[in-house]
């Protein structure tokens, strides 16, 4: 076991700029999901650390040493590919053993069997080791593939979107087949690559947010969902997804308020950094389940904002709806308890309540940096 | 069921890093080249004769003058002065644009044919090959024999048909002629299997949609066909052309560049020279004369190949 | 390079999600082509005819041979199909009726300097297709070009200059001077086609063997080589053919000990009288093992004649 280092690590092939000072480490027996969007820079970043991808820039170092010299083979990684690599002249059972028998491991044949065995089992493909690979699902190709990392010890697991080509139901069970090895039994350093915030959220100690070959945030999961440090990270998790509304910042007897730029939105914000002032342009983001939806009766806390609009849309998802909501000129959504938006229709006119504590400041691009505490 | 906390640690963990080999980057930057180093010298073996043999044509090397003289440009004024060399370069290009011409057009047409699955079809693709696989120059033999008046069975044909003045290769024109319906026998399947490749390739929603449409069969072959298939064409057009400029075994077969001069080619111009009258500093100077005529006409069709191909490929 | 067909492996699905689609099979989509072919039985008629034509044509040089290869002395000058076959025109050619003659040497000298010129192409091309499959390195596209421009260049060009050289250091009409000019003819092809064939496979596949701890020479020999053996099989016995059917090569740089099979069948229109019956036999007999090699690479014929331009 070891922890990784990932030290300004640039990378271009051609003119594309595929990482760009990419820095992070995972600590020992962590485990850090890299969560990004296809084209984000994460398998780059994976293949970097296995030392299949030759930095142009910057440094891997492994367990305390820099890795930059040591071939893929002696670095002692286990990885799982998105394409899953498995060698289609070999069946289920060789394909797993095969890094028990390499040159590095060479296993007694008993020990091997055993191993494949236990590990085939765990992740339900106990009954095709004598398969050709091209006999399998796809399901079940990511899971021997999955099998082939997790039947050896190793200094650290590079999982590429392990879970992808899994159909729902599987996906969820084996998330959490997958959280308990990872957390309970092996406690080996991970690096879990995912463009599924939710798997992210879940199985993580440790979330890098990756986008242009830039990493935007590392943090906790709940880091990265309570101070996202940028619109980016904030969008990238949650869903509905958080809803922007840009405008500016005003003085308003001392305390700083919100106005969006058609001035239908006007809110306090609270716990601005010292960094944004007076007349800057920036954007707000509302997650949808910090808004309430008032329905007319009951009282409003003192401690809420009230917010007027008209109902623009509306999608049902099961027990909740999702209401789009549209004040003046922005739209912000709302998630809302099916038996409150019973007799809602669209152009209907609503109420919204928000704590603007909750409301999240950033600088007014994609990019744009938080601004609140 | 814990994984690897029962494992011994001697034989389930691996060395650790510290003691990992290490290979310096520039060590790893030198592996392709390490890889393509006999493939290098090999290219140098080859390469080598071939710069001696243009040096060649700057002298006046021959058998009969082993030592030789630097002679400059004599080689090239006095071929670019003599009306042989031309004669050669018009034999050249006829023979090669009209044998290339035709392979393609029955290539197509051959490969067509066949695409349409029937049983007959079926049976003659497996023997398409036989005339590619037989060697040039024996396929050569074959048709002059084929072709002897006293021998082959080609005047009889002829006579059947009322032809009653066949007299096989004997004119410069019927010369040039079998010249390229033998080189077309051999080299129509290449074109023909190519193409195939290329029809089966070819997605079929256009076509259906073509059909749905009412289009006539000239038009869906001029407006989609052609141009689907242009690049896979086009492969095999570049190979035979190249191929046919310096088609040696062929003619050499047939005719040996009779009668006269009518199927004299700047190969079978350079072999006379070279080898039958040695004298290599004139064989070569044909040589790399056509040589660079080659070399110029492969580069833009390469060239216009791979714009073909980038476009078909969608980049 | 290449227009490109998708090549990819199709994962054949689980059984148990795709039973329906398995017992029912989508018909088999029919070109315009086809169709047309079925409403006009007149113009598949002279489609027919047509492909007749044409192989009445390409097989008639063919059995015209076999044909005069088993003609008498007497009945060789005659265009007659009605005679009696007779095999003694093969025994002549292979020396063991009278006036026996080397053409035994010559089919082992062919056989020889094929072989010989495979074997050295593999060896030297297989590590630089695979360099050129795998690495970006300055100079990649340079050796390839030129290995591709020896298939093109006019052999007179080199044969000359080499013919000068083989008299001086003792390879004229020598195996092994055979072996090393044939390289022009095997090593384009065989660099070429490999190199697509490494190409066409995914590099993760080695990238997870070194993950598994294997070196990047046991990755090569364990999960690329014998994934790639049948393309190499049907490269070599193309090249073997194409070597096999040269001319040109033996015809200007042998006189006798490597004198192949196809420069000796001229042997035979040579001379005071010539024998057009044993040339016909000497030409069935050179003929045969390339045809007969041919046969079995059917699948692969398209990718080699176009040197991996097309992958059929």
């Amino acid at each position: 076991m070891a922890t990784i280092d990932v030290r300004s690590v640039r990378k271009t092939f051609g003119k594309l700029v595929a990482l760009d000072d990419v820095s992070f480490s995972v600590n020992d027996g962590e485990f850090f999901c890299l969560l990004g969007p296809s084209g984000a820079g994460k398998t780059t970043t994976l293949k970097s650390i296995a030392g299949l991808v030759q930095p142009d820039s910057g440094e891997v170092w492994l367990g305390g040493q820099d890795a930059g010299d040591i071939e893929p083979n002696h670095r002692n990684l286990a990885m799982c590919f998105e394409s899953y690599a498995l060698y289609p002249q070999h069946n289920v059972f060789d394909n797993m053993a095969s890094p028990l028998r390499s040159p590095v491991l060479r296993l007694p044949d008993a020990e091997v069997r055993e191993r494949v065995g236990r590990t085939a089992e765990m992740l339900g493909v106990g009954h095709l080791l004598d398969r050709g690979v091209d006999q399998l699902s796809n399901g079940q190709r990511q899971r021997v593939a999955l099998g082939r990392v997790l039947v050896r010890p190793a200094n650290a697991y590079l999982l590429d979107e392990p879970l992808a080509h899994l159909d729902a139901k599987l996906r969820t069970s084996m998330r959490a087949e997958l959280k308990r090895i990872a957390h309970g039994e092996l406690n080996t350093t991970t690096v879990y690559v995912t463009h599924d915030y939710v798997e992210a959220l879940s199985l993580a100690d440790r979330i890098g947010v990756i986008k242009d070959g830039r990493i935007l945030q590392v943090g906790t999961p709940q880091q990265v969902w309570d101070t996202p440090e940028t619109a980016f990270v904030a969008q990238a998790f949650g869903k509905p997804r958080i809803s922007f509304v840009s405008g500016g910042l005003v003085s308003d007897n001392g305390t700083i308020r919100f106005i969006s730029s058609d001035g239908a939105i006007t809110i306090p914000v609270p716990g601005l950094d010292t960094g944004a002032a007076a007349g800057e342009s920036v954007r707000i983001g509302i997650r949808p389940r910090d808004l309430v939806l008032h329905t007319g009766a009951g009282d409003q806390p003192a401690s809420h904002e009230r917010l007027d609009g008209v109902v623009y849309v509306l999608e049902h998802l099961g027990r909740q709806t999702e209401v789009t909501v549209r004040i003046g000129e922005s739209l912000v959504s709302v998630v809302a308890p099916r038996g409150d938006v019973g007799g809602l229709a669209v152009d209907d006119k609503v109420s919204l309540l928000l704590d603007p504590a909750t409301v999240h400041v950033f600088g007014d691009s994609d990019d744009g940096r938080r601004l609140t505490r | 069921m814990p994984l690897t906390a029962e494992a011994p640690p001697d034989r389930a963990s691996p060395a650790p890093l510290a003691d990992a080999p290490r290979v310096s980057r520039r060590r790893k930057a030198l592996r392709p080249y390490l890889l393509s180093v006999p493939a290098v010298l090999l290219c140098a073996g080859i390469l080598y004769p071939f710069f001696l043999g243009v040096s060649y044509t700057f002298f006046d090397f021959s058998a009969a003058n082993p030592q030789p003289d630097v002679v400059g440009f004599d080689n090239f004024s006095t071929l670019l002065g003599s009306d042989a060399f031309w004669t050669s370069v018009r034999v050249t290009l006829v023979f090669a644009l009209s044998a290339t011409v035709l392979e393609t057009v029955l290539g197509l047409g051959v490969a067509l044919l066949l695409n349409r699955s029937s049983l007959i079809g079926k049976l003659f693709e497996r023997v398409l090959i036989v005339p590619l696989m037989v060697a040039p120059i024996l396929a050569a033999i074959m048709w002059k024999l084929l072709l002897l008046p006293e021998v082959g069975w080609v005047r009889p044909i002829a006579n059947f048909f009322g032809v009653s003045n066949y007299n096989g290769t004997d004119s410069p024109v019927m010369a040039m002629v079998w010249a390229v319906v033998v080189d077309a026998w051999i080299f129509t399947p290449f074109v023909a299997i190519i193409a195939l490749a290329g029809l089966r390739s070819l997605p079929k929603s256009p076509f259906e949609a073509a059909s749905v449409d009412g289009a006539s069969w000239w038009l869906t072959f001029r407006k989609l066909t052609l141009p689907m298939l242009w690049p896979y064409l086009l492969v095999a057009v570049i190979f035979r052309l190249m191929d046919n400029l310096k088609m040696f075994d062929v003619i050499f077969g047939l005719t040996s560049g009779g009668p006269g001069d009518s199927t004299t080619t700047l190969q079978i111009s350079a072999y006379l020279e070279a080898i039958s009258y040695a004298r290599y500093s004139r064989g070569l100077t044909y040589m790399f004369l056509l040589w660079a005529l080659v070399f110029v006409i492969s580069m833009i069709l390469v060239k216009y190949l791979r714009r073909i191909q980038d476009r078909a490929a969608g980049v | 390079m290449g227009p490109t067909t998708e090549t990819t492996t199709e994962p054949v699905v689980d059984p148990a999600t795709s039973a329906p689609a398995r017992t029912k099979p989508p018909a088999p989509p029919t070109t315009a082509n086809q169709r047309r072919a079925q409403r006009g039985s007149a113009a598949g008629l002279l489609a027919n005819l047509a492909l007749i034509l044409y192989f009445a044509f390409s097989l008639l040089p063919v059995l015209f041979i076999v044909a005069l290869s088993l003609k008498t002395n007497a009945e060789q000058t005659t265009t007659y199909l009605w005679f009696t076959p007779t095999l003694e025109n093969y025994q002549t050619v292979l020396g063991l009726g009278d006036g026996g003659s080397s053409y035994v040497r010559f089919f082992f000298a062919s056989l020889a300097t094929s072989t010989g010129a495979v074997l050295v192409s593999l060896l030297i091309g297989i590590p630089a297709a695979y360099a050129a499959a795998r690495y970006r390195f300055k100079g990649s596209e340079d050796l390839m070009f030129t290995l591709l421009s020896f298939r093109f260049a006019p052999e007179l060009v080199v044969i000359i200059p080499l013919g000068v050289i083989y008299q001086q250091i003792g390879l004229y009409d020598t195996i092994f001077g055979m072996v090393w000019v044939l390289q022009l003819v095997t090593m384009p092809l065989v660099v070429w086609i490999l190199r697509s064939f490494f190409q066409d496979l995914p590099a993760e596949l080695e990238e997870a063997a070194l993950l598994d701890g294997y070196t990047r020479r046991q990755a090569f020999l364990k999960i690329v080589l014998p994934l790639v053996r049948p393309g190499i099989a049907a490269v070599c016995l193309l090249a073997f053919i194409f070597a096999w059917n040269n001319f040109i090569f033996p015809f200007t740089l042998t006189s006798g000990d490597a004198q192949t099979v196809t420069v000796s069948s001229l042997a035979f229109l040579g001379g005071n009288q010539v024998r057009f019956n044993l040339v016909a036999a000497g030409a069935v007999m050179a003929v045969l093992p390339p045809l007969v090699l041919a046969l079995c690479i059917q699948r692969y014929l398209v990718r080699g004649l176009s040197f991996g331009a097309v992958k059929g």
